[in-house]
C-alpha cells in the first residue's frame, strides 16, 4: 500500500533522511520507531504531501506522492505531531469545516460528523470549544478528523505522545479497531508502544533505516528487542569532548 | 462600424478578444476553485468574529469616519462664501484617516498565515486535498469581504454628503396599472428586487448545497435583472423626453409660415416620464462611485501585500508591522512632503504610487485614472502570486 524507495531529504546541507526504503502492505499496522530527530516526522510529511523529497520516490496505492499529490491526499488521513487544531472552534464546527475542505458538504457531512463523533467517543464534548479540551480529547478530535473520509491509509505521527496511561490505553484500543479496515503507519519513540499495537516495525536512526521487518521475526532474531533498539540508537553517538 | 476598420485595427480587436476570453476563462477556473474551498472561506470569516480583530477594526474605523463626517457636515452647511464641491474629498483628505486606512489591511491579514504557521495548523491545512492557490485565494477573499464590510456602513453618509433628495411616485400612479410609471423597465426593476430579496431570505435556513446554489442564483439573477431594469428606467428621460422635444421641433419646421395653434400644440414639451422614485443629487453623484471603486481596489492591493507578508513570517505582530512598513511606501507622501517643483520629474514619479494623491486628484473628484487601477490590480495579483510561491517554498526549502 505504501511503497517508499530511496527517499532522501536535505534541509540545506543537513540530511534529515537518507535512502529510506520500506514497504507497508495493505491492511497492516506498521510502527515507525526511532529516537527524536531520526527523521520520522520528515518521512511522514513527505508521504502526506506537506514536504517534497530531495530525491527518491514514494507511492501510496500506486500513486506518486509528488505527481498525484491531490489524489494521494484524498486517500490518506494524516495526523501531525501534537495534533494542531483551531482553538476557537467548537468540536462539531471543526469537523464540519474539515469535511468541507475534503469535499464533503451538506447532509452527508452532518452524517459523517455524527459517525466519527460516535466512533471516537466525542459525543459528550461536541459543543465544547476545541481550545478547552484536554490533550486526550484533542487527540481524538484529530483522529475523528482523519476518519471523516474513511481513507484506506492512515498516517499518525506520535499518536500517543503526551497522553496519560489511561488515554494511551484508549488510543491503543482505537488503533486496534482501526487496523481491521485501514493500513496504518504510526510513529513513536517508545518500543513498547510498537509491541502493543503493531505487526511490522521499521527502526530509523539518524536518517537511515536501521532495521525493518515483522515484529515477531525481529524478536526471534534479537532476544531482547529493547536492548537491541537502545544499542542501535546509541551506536556512533558523537563523543562529547 | 466594422466596415471602416483597417487591418491593423482588426488585429488589435482580435487580440483584445482573445485576451478577454483568456481572462474570463481564468476567472471561471478560479471561481470554481473557490467554490470547492468555500468551507475555508466561511471559517476564515468566522475566525475574524471569534477574535477581537473584527470588532476593534469596526469600532476604530467607524469612530474616525464618523468624526470626519461630522466635520464635513459642518463645512457643507457653513454660512458664508465657503463652498464644498467635492464632499468626499473634503471628508477623506485627512491625515488621521490615512493613518487608520494604512493600519486596517495589516490588521486584517496579519493572522491569516502567521497564526497557522505558529500553531502548526498550516500542516493540517496544506495536507488537505486543496491546492496551494485555493488556500491563498480563500483567505484573500475572506479578508477582502471583511474589508468591504468595514466600508459598508459608510454608505449611510452618502445621502447627506451628496445632498440627495428622494421623491417617490404618488400612490395613485403606483396603483393604477395604466399609469406611465409601469413600463417594462420599472417592472423588471421591481421583480428583480423581489427575486433578490426572496433569494437572500432563502439563504438563511440550511437548505443543503443545491438549495444554497438555487437561492444564490436567485439573488444574482435578481440583482442583474434589477440592475438592467433600473438602468433602463433611469435613462428613460434621455430616451423619451428628447424625442418628445424633437417632434415639437419637427412640427415647428413643418409649418414655417403658419404660426398658430398647431405650433403651440406641438412644441409643448412632453412632461418627463414618471419614475418609481425620483432621486436628485445636489452634488455630482459619480464621485461617490469612483471613490468606492478606488477604495475597493486600493484595499485589494494593501490586503494582498499584507497576505504576502503574513505568509513569510511566523509571528502575527511582526507580520502586521512589516506589512505596515511596506504599505507606508504607498502612503508616506501624505505625511512627509518633500518641497519640489510642482509638476517636476520627482513629483510625477511620486504621483505614480502615492495612494492619497490618487484619491485627492482623481477618485474623490469623480475621475477614474486607469494608471492607478492598473497599479493596484497588478500589485495585488503579483503579491498573491508571490504568496502562493512562498507557501510552496516549504516543499523545497
Amino acid at each position: 500500500m505504501i511503497h517508499v524507495d530511496k527517499l532522501t531529504k536535505f534541509y540545506g546541507d543537513y540530511p534529515a533522511i537518507r535512502d529510506v526504503s520500506f514497504d507497508v502492505p495493505r491492511g497492516r499496522v506498521v510502527g515507525f520507531l526511532g529516537p527524536n530527530g531520526a527523521g520520522k516526522t520528515t518521512t511522514m510529511r513527505i508521504l502526506a504531501g506537506f514536504l517534497t523529497a530531495t530525491s527518491g520516490t514514494a507511492t501510496i496505492d500506486g500513486l506518486d506522492v509528488f505527481w498525484d499529490s491531490l489524489e494521494v491526499r484524498r486517500r490518506i488521513g494524516y495526523m501531525p505531531e501534537n495534533c494542531p487544531l483551531y482553538p476557537e472552534m467548537r468540536v462539531t464546527e471543526y469537523l464540519r469545516f474539515r469535511a468541507g475542505i475534503k469535499g464533503i458538504h451538506g447532509r452527508e457531512a452532518s452524517q459523517r460528523v455524527e459517525r466519527v463523533l460516535n466512533r471516537c467517543w466525542l459525543t459528550d464534548v461536541r459543543r465544547q470549544l476545541v481550545g478547552t479540551l484536554s490533550k486526550g480529547y484533542r487527540q481524538r478530535v484529530g483522529l475523528a478528523d482523519i476518519l471523516l473520509t474513511d481513507p484506506p491509509v492512515l498516517i499518525l505521527d506520535e499518536p500517543t505522545a503526551g497522553l496519560d496511561p489511561r488515554q494511551i490505553i484508549e488510543t491503543r484500543k482505537l488503533i486496534a479497531e482501526l487496523s481491521q479496515k485501514h493500513t496504518l503507519l504510526l510513529s513513536t519513540h517508545i518500543l513498547s508502544e510498537v509491541e502493543a499495537t503493531c505487526q511490522g516495525i521499521i527502526i530509523i536512526d539518524r536518517g537511515r533505516v536501521a532495521a525493518k521487518g515483522d515484529l515477531a521475526e525481529l524478536r526471534s532474531q534479537h532476544k531482547n528487542l529493547e536492548e537491541f533498539f537502545v544499542r542501535l540508537t546509541e551506536r556512533e553517538e558523537p563523543a562529547v569532548p | 462600424m466594422f466596415a471602416t476598420l483597417s487591418p491593423n485595427e482588426w488585429v488589435t480587436l482580435a487580440g483584445l478578444g482573445v485576451a478577454i476570453l483568456v481572462v474570463v476563462g481564468v476567472m471561471i477556473y478560479l471561481c470554481l476553485g473557490l467554490f470547492q474551498a468555500r468551507s475555508l472561506i466561511r471559517r476564515e470569516l468566522a475566525a475574524y468574529f471569534t477574535s477581537p480583530i473584527a470588532y476593534v477594526v469596526f469600532v476604530v474605523f467607524l469612530a474616525v469616519t464618523g468624526s470626519l463626517f461630522a466635520e464635513t457636515l459642518n463645512k457643507l452647511t457653513a454660512k458664508g462664501s465657503v463652498g464644498v464641491e467635492h464632499p468626499l474629498q473634503a471628508m477623506f483628505d485627512d491625515n488621521y484617516f490615512w493613518l487608520i486606512f494604512l493600519a486596517i489591511p495589516p490588521l486584517l491579514t496579519m493572522r491569516s498565515f502567521a497564526e497557522e504557521r505558529a500553531s502548526g495548523t498550516l500542516e493540517m491545512l496544506m495536507t488537505a486535498p486543496l491546492r496551494d492557490w485555493q488556500v491563498v485565494l480563500s483567505k484573500y477573499v475572506a479578508c477582502f469581504v471583511l474589508y468591504l464590510l468595514v466600508w459598508l456602513p459608510t454608505l449611510v453618509y452618502l445621502p447627506a454628503l451628496l445632498d440627495l433628495s428622494f421623491r417617490p411616485a404618488r400612490l395613485e400612479d403606483l396603483t393604477s396599472p395604466r399609469s406611465a410609471v409601469w413600463t417594462w423597465s420599472s417592472l423588471a426593476l421591481v421583480i428583480g428586487l423581489v427575486l433578490a430579496l426572496v433569494g437572500a431570505v432563502l439563504l438563511l435556513p440550511r437548505l443543503g448545497t443545491r438549495g444554497r446554489l438555487v437561492s444564490l442564483g436567485l439573488v444574482l439573477g435578481g440583482v442583474v435583472l434589477a440592475g438592467a431594469g433600473g438602468w433602463s428606467h433611469y435613462t428613460r428621460d434621455h430616451r423619451e423626453a428628447p424625442a418628445a422635444q424633437a417632434t415639437g421641433v419637427v412640427g415647428l419646421l413643418a409649418t414655417p409660415q403658419g404660426a398658430g395653434p398647431l405650433l403651440v400644440a406641438t412644441t409643448e414639451i412632453a412632461r418627463p416620464p414618471l419614475h418609481l422614485v425620483e432621486v436628485r443629487a445636489g452634488l455630482d453623484p459619480v464621485q461617490a462611485l469612483t471613490f468606492y471603486l478606488g477604495v475597493t481596489l486600493a484595499g485589494a492591493m494593501f490586503l494582498a501585500l499584507g497576505l504576502l507578508v503574513s505568509s513569510l513570517v511566523r509571528d502575527q505582530l511582526v507580520a502586521a508591522l512589516i506589512a505596515l512598513a511596506l504599505s507606508l511606501l504607498f502612503v508616506v507622501e501624505r505625511f512627509w512632503r518633500v518641497d519640489t517643483d510642482a509638476g517636476g520629474a520627482f513629483d510625477r514619479f511620486v504621483y505614480f504610487f502615492s495612494v492619497p494623491l490618487h484619491f485627492q486628484k482623481s477618485f474623490s473628484v469623480g475621475l477614474i485614472d486607469t494608471r492607478h487601477l492598473v497599479l493596484y490590480v497588478s500589485v495585488a495579483v503579483f503579491c498573491l502570486f508571490l504568496t502562493v510561491r512562498s507557501l510552496e517554498s516549504r516543499r523545497w526549502r
